[in-house]
């Protein structure tokens, strides 16, 4: 059974082009993968073509046989699971490779084809950009390209292939299009998602350390888009509520599970004011956490997504995917006016000996103040008049951080306050609990939204005052009021902008940013976003009165029917032998005059003889026209072609 | 053919007989609607069939379940991409069939061979659009062309090589043009029924007697003047005739060619008689006397030939050769 291992240089013309098909579908992969996968790829793909351009004998089956299961166990080993896009890319590629490796005919080159066109789409699971649309244009151009040269070998040039394979995409486009907009979305999947493990979650993580050092505050990374339905809210008020923390201890807080689970554990909430209408696009972030303006009062989510206590909105499964939610926020409203003591003593509740000396801080300074809510004046006084500082590098703390942090170091992040605040205001009985959200955003002029960036995530507190009820208190605006004003992304752009000292052109560059996340806002809602309640409006608005699957897959048909006769149309016109010059056409009506049918071969010279032996044409009629007719036809004689057109019309 | 048996070989006869009889009556129905052609067909869009090829099915498979996995990850690139590939597969459809819709197929005559040599019809095919053809390849049950590709307005020339057994008309009962343009998903072909014939000589007799002795016409031994004595005029060079009877100072003169002719009963000649090969199977004759024609070609003696029913005088050259040949590979044994 043993086949002949040499290659004879064959594939020479295509190889090349299915290994670019294979990098060029592999390379949005390669951040993500393993580098030892990369290389094994790339070391496997070099191997075959210098096989190939040598004429080598491929390696045997034993040693493929031991590669693939080293590669399969190697997949393993990093990945500890094979499912998800991150190890199915990965295996994809070592598939690819080894294919490459045992390909010698035609057959083997489909099979690598296949594999890169799954790549592509592995690629666009793992991410969705502005710019994944045009690369996988080109890939899949590519991917034709490395088709055609398949058996096309050496009788094309790579251009023909690459000229035919563009005209072929031109013509499915706007099938493909068309399909797109029709083909019914659904909204519940077939089977269960796998979570990508190997996807680190972005965005606010569920616990808070004052003293780790926050990476989020360094993004420019999008975490959600908002439109609003009226005007957007001033920037003091723009704090969107994410996950609320209530334990700590002694150096971390955690979200906690409130003692009893009684609906009346849910606070009230008591709106004033005017409603805020407006509509978030998240990012995905493969947590749970959903953010509204505080304080949200209506909402319309998915069945999975609900209200947890403290105010949180929360997805019961990780969010994977970009999600829109539409929603209604009161900036004026009192909220929880009723706290049992039960729930008194447990938002209060610090570790024991933890943080000595904030805790006498504490005492001392709320014996001073003489109530509680003179108490947090008097706190966010201190903070703002003594020498406390707003920085994104803060010293390290070591144990008992929070004494630490307001006695020693006195630098810190939103969160380092926030910690702090709350430790002084539980030290005293007053009960506080964190918020971890994002304040601010910056309002893009071109898209009219709001953009809030990962930089603005931010934490502030929440403090219990008897019939205020709940009262947000941000002691960070007390230490660097800007970091409220202007946001945090602002700061940070200035000091980009000082960095790389090009204040001249920052407008530009300003312009340019807000024009790039407008596109990608449009990008978002309207292609990624396109989804089974984008799809009615899209319909409604296409006149189809009540969108129906049925509805919709019909007029896809019809559709795509259209369309395909039309290029069918094209294709039959484009192929048409091109039309007969116009001495032939006048030709061969002198023909059908004469009632004669010239033979094969026969010459125009021939036939008029046997025309002229019927009698039925004069036969100087005959001479002209078959003189003007060979000139014309032969000779390229316009003057020719003049008397041929007059001598048929006086035939006639 | 795999060395693992199949466990059912009535089965497999049975399906591959289902299969072929399928096949055969299709393209009965094809020969039906489509009569038979004449010599130059052009080949129209109803005459052209298509079907996808495996990889086509397998193309299929990939796509439906491509669409599947946007279903599910409600991934719309995704969806983009798996439209995009059944778009493009609905156009490679199409481009497969024009890739044959219009080009004119005329059969180019075949050389004639000897009976168990292999003939090879000549088919011309031409693009008279103006745009390339791809990947176009002609076929038979038996055997196939190059594959080649025609520029516009090109015509080029397919050969198609059978095997002979039995001298007589070798005829192309049906043919086929095919291509797998663009991708190979479809497969689209047409079927051709030209009377596309070609001549097969008798077999070459490998151990032929030796030729008859060179004889006078009234069977006497030749002289060695071989004829020539009665020189009676000249007339017009006609392919065939002996360079040696070529006037050759008259063509110096002249510049015309012009064939001496000989009168008197004397002309000298070689005869290869069908009746004077007694003892051999008839088509064994005729292998002897084709042997004999093509060694005597080779040397540039004249020959005649007599077979039941013809003669051809003694001669010279390759039209008389041919006219000999044909007359045997021809000839009906029944007749004589």
């Amino acid at each position: 059974m043993a086949r002949p291992r040499g290659t004879d240089g064959s594939l020479l013309a295509s190889l090349p082009w299915t290994l670019a098909a294979l990098l060029v579908s592999i390379a949005p992969h390669i951040p993500f993968l393993p580098p030892w996968i990369t290389a094994a790829f790339l070391a496997c793909a070099g191997w075959r073509y210098h096989v190939e351009r040598k004429r080598l004998a491929l390696p045997s089956a034993w040693l493929r046989a031991a590669l693939a299961l080293g590669c399969f166990l190697g997949v393993l080993a990093t990945y500890s699971s094979i499912s998800g896009v991150g190890p199915g890319s990965a295996l994809l590629t070592i598939m690819a490779a080894l294919k490459l490796l045992e390909t010698r005919r035609r057959r083997d080159q489909f099979v690598l084809l296949f594999l890169s066109i799954f790549l592509v789409m592995s690629s666009l699971l793992r991410e969705q950009y502005l710019w994944s649309l045009p690369y996988m244009l080109v890939s899949i151009l590519v991917i034709m390209t490395a088709w055609l040269r398949m058996p096309a070998g050496e009788r094309q040039s790579p251009r023909q292939s690459f000229a035919t394979g563009a005209r072929l995409l031109a013509y499915a486009a706007p099938l493909a299009i068309v399909m797109w907009l029709f083909f019914p979305r659904i909204s519940t999947p077939f089977w269960a998602v796998p979570i990508d493990t190997s996807r680190a979650a972005s965005g606010l993580s569920d616990t808070m350390s004052p003293g780790d050092i926050s990476s989020l505050s360094l993004s420019d990374a999008v975490a959600f888009r908002v439109s609003f339905a009226g005007p957007v809210p001033e920037p003091r008020d723009r704090y969107w509520r994410g996950l609320v923390l209530t334990r700590f201890n002694g150096r971390t807080w955690t979200g906690g599970r409130q003692p009893g689970r009684d609906p009346g554990a849910r606070d009230q909430i008591e709106a004033r004011g005017d409603p805020i209408e407006y509509q978030v696009t998240m990012e995905p972030t493969q947590q749970q956490w959903i953010f509204a303006l505080d304080m949200p009062t209506e909402w319309s989510l998915p069945r999975t997504y609900f209200m947890a206590p403290h105010q949180q909105l929360a997805s019961s499964v990780p969010i994977d995917q970009r999600i829109a939610y539409e929603m209604t926020s009161h900036t004026d409203y009192v909220v929880g006016r009723e706290l049992r003591d039960l729930y008194r003593d447990w938002y209060s509740s610090l570790p024991p000996d933890s943080n000595p000396r904030t805790a006498n801080l504490a005492r001392v300074m709320r014996r001073a103040a003489g109530s509680d809510t003179a108490f947090v004046e008097a706190v966010l006084t201190k903070l703002h008049e003594e020498e406390y500082f707003y920085t994104l590098e803060p010293p390290p703390l070591g144990s008992n951080p929070v004494d630490r942090f307001l006695f020693d170091t006195r630098r810190g992040l939103c969160e380092h306050y926030a910690s702090a605040f709350a430790v002084l205001m539980r030290s005293v009985g007053i009960p506080t609990r964190i918020v971890l959200g994002y304040q601010g955003g910056e309002v893009n002029p071109l898209g009219g939204h709001l953009i809030v960036r990962q930089s603005d995530a931010h934490a502030w507190t929440e403090v219990w005052l008897g019939d205020a009820g709940w009262v947000r208190v941000d002691p960070t605006a007390a230490v660097a009021p800007e970091r409220v004003e202007i946001g945090a992304s602002d700061a940070a752009f200035e000091r980009v902008r000082e960095g790389w000292g090009f204040s001249a052109s920052s407008r530009l560059v300003q312009q340019f940013t807000m024009a790039w996340d407008a596109i990608n806002a449009r990008w978002n809602d309207w292609v990624l976003g396109y989804g089974p309640d984008t799809q009615n409006a899209l319909m409604k608005w296409f006149g189809m009165h009540e969108p129906t699957w049925r509805k919709m897959l019909l007029t896809l048909v019809i559709l795509v029917i259209g369309l395909i006769g039309a290029i069918s149309l094209i294709l039959m016109f484009r192929y048409q032998p091109p039309e007969k010059d116009e001495a032939a056409q006048l030709y061969a009506r002198f023909v059908a005059r004469t009632g004669l049918e010239p033979h094969t071969g026969e010459t125009a010279r021939l036939f008029s003889r046997r025309v002229r032996r019927t009698g039925a044409i004069p036969a100087d009629t005959i001479d002209t026209i078959t003189d003007a007719y060979m000139d014309a036809r032969y000779g390229g004689n316009d003057d020719a072609r003049v008397r041929l057109r007059q001598a048929v019309r006086t035939m006639t | 053919m795999s060395s693992i048996p199949w466990p059912f070989p009535e089965a497999r006869g049975y399906l591959s007989g289902l299969s072929r009889r399928g096949r055969d009556r299709v393209r009965r129905w094809a020969r039906r609607r489509q009569g038979a052609d004449p010599s130059t067909a052009t080949l129209t869009p109803g005459r052209v069939y298509i079907l996808p090829t495996g990889v086509g099915l397998v193309f299929g498979l990939m796509t439906f379940a491509m669409l599947l996995g946007a279903m599910n990850y409600n991934n719309n690139l995704s969806f983009v991409l798996t439209f995009i590939l059944i778009g493009v597969g609905f156009v490679a459809m199409h481009q497969c069939q024009r890739n044959l819709v219009g080009l004119d197929v005329t059969f180019a005559g075949a050389e004639p061979v000897f009976a168990g040599q292999a003939i090879r019809y000549r088919v011309a095919v031409t693009n008279n659009s103006k745009h390339m053809r791809y990947g176009l390849r002609l076929y038979t049950d038996t055997a196939g062309s190059d594959v080649q590709d025609l520029a516009p307005g090109e015509s080029k020339i397919f050969v198609l090589a059978a095997r002979t057994s039995e001298r007589g008309w070798q005829s192309l009962e049906r043919f086929g043009i095919c291509t797998l343009f663009p991708f190979e998903l479809f497969r689209a072909w047409a079927w051709l029924h030209m009377d596309a014939r070609g001549l097969a000589y008798p077999a070459l007799a490998d151990d032929a007697p030796p030729p008859p002795p060179t004889m006078t016409a009234h069977g006497h031994r030749q002289h060695d003047a071989r004829g020539e004595e009665d020189f009676a005029g000249l007339r017009k060079y006609h392919e065939g005739d002996s360079p040696r009877h070529v006037a050759w100072k008259a063509f110096a003169r002249s510049g015309q060619m012009l064939s001496k002719q000989f009168a008197g009963a004397d002309t000298s000649s070689q005869w290869f008689d069908y009746e004077q090969l007694q003892g051999l199977h008839p088509e064994q004759r005729l292998s002897v006397l084709t042997r004999w024609i093509v060694d005597a070609d080779r040397t540039l003696e004249d020959y005649g030939l007599r077979i039941p029913g013809a003669e051809f005088p003694p001669a010279h050259g390759d039209t008389h050769r041919r006219r000999c040949l044909e007359a045997l590979a021809l000839f009906d044994p029944g007749s004589a």
